[in-house]
């Protein structure tokens, strides 16, 4: 760095606010206040006012030392991290450390660690979207798990509507769990590719955590089968379980494909099916259809992120995937702190990271599990549980986007009296004073 | 514009601020919540800079602006509601030890710091036998925690000039404070004038820098911060503050320079005056009048052996 003749030191310390700036010329004369320092820490202020603290800071370093306080080391995020598993955690990075990160010219452990870690995270992320099948195949069958049973072709009835002749049907298995349930009925290839199509009277499950885990679990089929099967899910062919008692493994492959669903609308289900006989056990991947499935989708406002955010949510979801219980959002509490946003399932007592985004996060609202979360750069996502998984909006009107700084999130319940929870109308403001509204939970906006 | 006392449309706008805010949650009325806000205006409004043309659509925007959730919060626990009070623990409790730690960097001050700014939230000093919780002053512009550690931060800074001013003779003594040389003033005119022409080109230089460039050299070169510390602040990638910081050093430089030229320096006494730092200069002078006296004390030694020659011839 260049140096600066020693006369600039002796006149910068010399310089004082009350000296500089005369009577009468504004208010930068006056210490500012603990909300403009910390408004001007965190970039909400205006550009006038600013200017008028940048002005202040300029010549004041006491305050200039509150504000470097005041503003958060960029590792420090929580005190106190629950889980141990997790794979992003927050923690202290000392000063000392920080400070000579570049000018010890050489890269810091941490640094690299996370790098590596992140670039682990994005290799398996990538193998675990590109080749899910063999990941599936690795899987152990699970004998009371319920799913629906392909029929040898032979054997099985024959639709006779359906364009494809020779389509089989999923018949129901003789599976002896008893909570387990099943609805066999598979529809036609270009029925089961739209999911729109539903037909009238089907009962659509809204997504849940443990529902998510059977878009990978026991999806073996024949494999003369497996590739009509796979890439037509459908709400007919969703098979129901009760199982939840899966390993560690199972938990990261549900997270996965909650990243590879997160467009889906609810009524959405892949089809998962087992065939009993060993010898034509063929895994077959559950997401390709899926994600298949997701690129015909033009109408949803959300759009899914980049690879390096899926990777990322991965391992959000990874670390998040809670039974159940634990995910109830009445002792759900949120908060932000460093840009990334944190949840805490124990009223506080213990911190986890739930995102972190490209740009930091500034604001969130949370109804009941729909989570949503803001920050700048017209960051904007939303989880529908808890934060278990997330999916990036980007509100647009007349090819106008969302750009600015999101600074508040408001979610209403539209009909609050009713038993039957229905869309939330969602309000965000910017720092420019925009007001984005969407109601029908984000797929469509209005900018008022 | 008063929150409180609008009708029509700008009640609609009060009401969707109170629901915004979720202050009902711990027993603020609709009323309450419209004066704070009518607070907040007034004292951001009627401020000098901010009092003219401020229309009705403008503080509207303002309030729809602010942390209206935080503020609920900080002002139910300003007065004294149990459950925002529980709230406010549950969320912040854990983080205002880690912002102290952080601050002061020894386990025993941060849990003092920590301790002291919960009494001051809670308002255990009492003014005029009224509880007055320090969270009245928090008014929504940034987010709750970072207002924390803002006062945190004001709180460490304060103290620490407390205990400075109250250091003792004996820890003076043990830091070698009576030792401190008296500054030493010019020794002549011609050193001065030079001084006072390097400031006066320096400070104007300065001067014409704008806050942002100001704030970027007093951080770094001033307060010793970090990169990665001065670009957090002003929202900027490290390698643009570098840049800054170069450019700055440059351009200062010849600023100066330009300064003293027209100040009816030659170049070469510019460039001379700039390179030589006025402490350095200061000590020189020093130690040329220590010489001074020494070469004096061994020519009058030598004076008499001359006279005694000159004696002798």
């Amino acid at each position: 760095m260049s140096e600066v003749p020693k006369i600039v030191y002796d006149r910068l310390r010399a310089a004082r606010p009350e000296r500089a700036l005369p009577e009468g010329t504004g208010p930068e004369r006056a210490h500012p206040d603990a909300d403009l320092l910390t408004a001007f820490a965190e970039q909400a202020l205006s550009v006038t006012e600013r200017d008028g603290v940048l002005k202040h800071l300029a010549l004041c370093g006491d305050c200039r030392e509150v504000v470097a306080l005041a503003i958060p080391a960029a590792d420090i995020v929580a005190t106190k991290i629950a889980t141990e598993t997790e794979a992003v955690r927050a923690t202290p990075t000392p000063v000392k450390a920080q400070r000579n990160w570049l000018t010890a010219s050489k890269l810091a452990w941490p640094s690299l660690r996370w790098a590596a870690l992140a670039a682990g995270v994005a290799v398996v992320a990538s193998v675990l979207l590109v080749h899910p099948g063999k990941l599936n195949r690795a899987m152990p069958p699970s004998a009371n798990r319920q799913v629906a049973t392909i029929a040898p072709p032979a054997s099985g009835p024959q639709i006779a509507s359906s364009p494809i002749e020779s389509s089989p049907i999923a018949s129901s298995s003789t599976d002896q769990s008893a909570a387990s349930t099943k609805i066999g009925e598979a529809r036609p290839k270009s029925e089961l590719r739209l999911p729109k199509k539903l037909k009238a009277g089907q009962v659509m499950t809204p997504p849940h955590q443990a529902d998510l885990g059977r878009l990978i679990a026991d999806n073996k089929k024949d494999s003369s089968q497996a590739d009509k099967l796979s890439a037509a899910p459908s709400a007919g062919a969703s098979a129901f379980d009760a199982q939840t008692d899966r390993g560690a493994t199972e938990t990261v492959e549900v997270s996965a494909a909650a990243v590879a669903v997160e467009v889906a609308p609810s009524g959405e289900r892949s089809l998962t099916a087992r065939n009993e006989t060993p010898a034509i056990e063929k895994a077959k991947p559950a997401l390709q259809g899926i994600e298949a499935n997701e690129q015909q989708k033009t109408e949803t406002a959300v759009i899914s992120g980049s690879a390096r955010l899926q990777a990322r949510n991965v391992m959000s979801a990874a670390k998040l995937a809670l039974p159940a219980s634990q995910t109830s959002a009445r002792n759900v509490t949120w908060t932000i702190t460093a840009g990334v946003l944190q949840r805490s399932l124990d009223s506080g007592q213990s911190w986890q990271n739930a995102l972190r985004a490209d740009h930091p996060l500034l604001c969130y609202a949370s109804h009941d599990e729909d989570v949503w979360t803001g920050g700048q750069a017209g960051t904007l996502f939303h989880s529908a549980n808890s934060g278990i998984t997330w999916a990036q909006v980007r509100p647009s009107i007349k090819a106008q986007q969302l750009i600015s700084d999101v600074t508040h999130i408001d979610i209403t319940r539209i009909d609050a009296r009713s038993d039957v929870p229905g869309p939330a109308e969602i309000v965000v403001s910017t720092s420019n004073n925009e007001i984005w509204s969407s109601a029908d939970g984000g797929k469509t906006w209005e900018k008022k | 514009m008063q929150i409180s006392a609008q009708s029509g449309h700008g009640a609609d706008i009060a009401t969707a601020l109170y629901i915004r805010s979720g202050a009902a949650a711990y027993d603020v009325s609709a009323e309450q919540f419209a004066a704070i806000l009518d607070e907040i205006l007034r004292k951001y409004f009627d401020s000098a800079h901010n009092s003219a043309h401020a229309s009705a659509e403008q503080k509207a925007d303002f309030c729809a602006g602010l942390r209206l959730e935080e503020l609920a919060l900080a002002r139910a626990c300003a007065g004294g509601n149990e459950r925002a009070w529980q709230d406010f623990i549950s969320r912040y409790r854990h983080k205002l030890h880690g912002m102290a730690l952080h601050i002061t960097r020894d386990g025993a001050h941060a849990a003092e710091l920590a301790d002291s700014l919960f009494a001051d939230l809670y308002g255990v000093n009492a003014r005029d036998g009224v509880r007055r919780s320090k969270l009245v002053f928090y008014i929504g512009r940034g987010s709750l925690e970072g207002w924390l550690r803002t006062v945190m931060a004001q709180e460490f800074i304060n103290r620490y000039r407390k205990q400075k001013r109250m250091v003792s003779l004996e820890e003076q003594t043990e830091e070698g404070m009576q030792f401190a040389a008296a500054v030493a003033e010019p020794a002549c005119a011609s050193d001065r004038t030079s001084d006072q022409r390097l400031e006066a080109a320096t400070d104007e230089a300065l001067a014409e820098l704008s806050p942002e460039d100001r704030f970027t050299l007093a951080s770094y070169y001033l307060d010793g911060r970090t990169l990665a510390e001065i670009a957090r602040t002003l929202g900027l990638h490290e390698s643009s503050v570098s840049r800054r910081l170069d450019r700055l050093a440059a351009g200062l430089r010849k600023r100066i320079l330009a300064g003293l030229r027209m100040q009816g320096m030659s170049h070469a006494q510019a460039a001379e005056a700039l390179e030589t730092d006025v402490r350095d200069l200061r000590l020189n002078l020093r130690s040329r009048l220590m010489q001074d006296s020494g070469a004096k004390t061994f020519h009058e030694g030598k004076v008499p052996a001359q006279d005694a020659g000159k004696g002798s011839n």
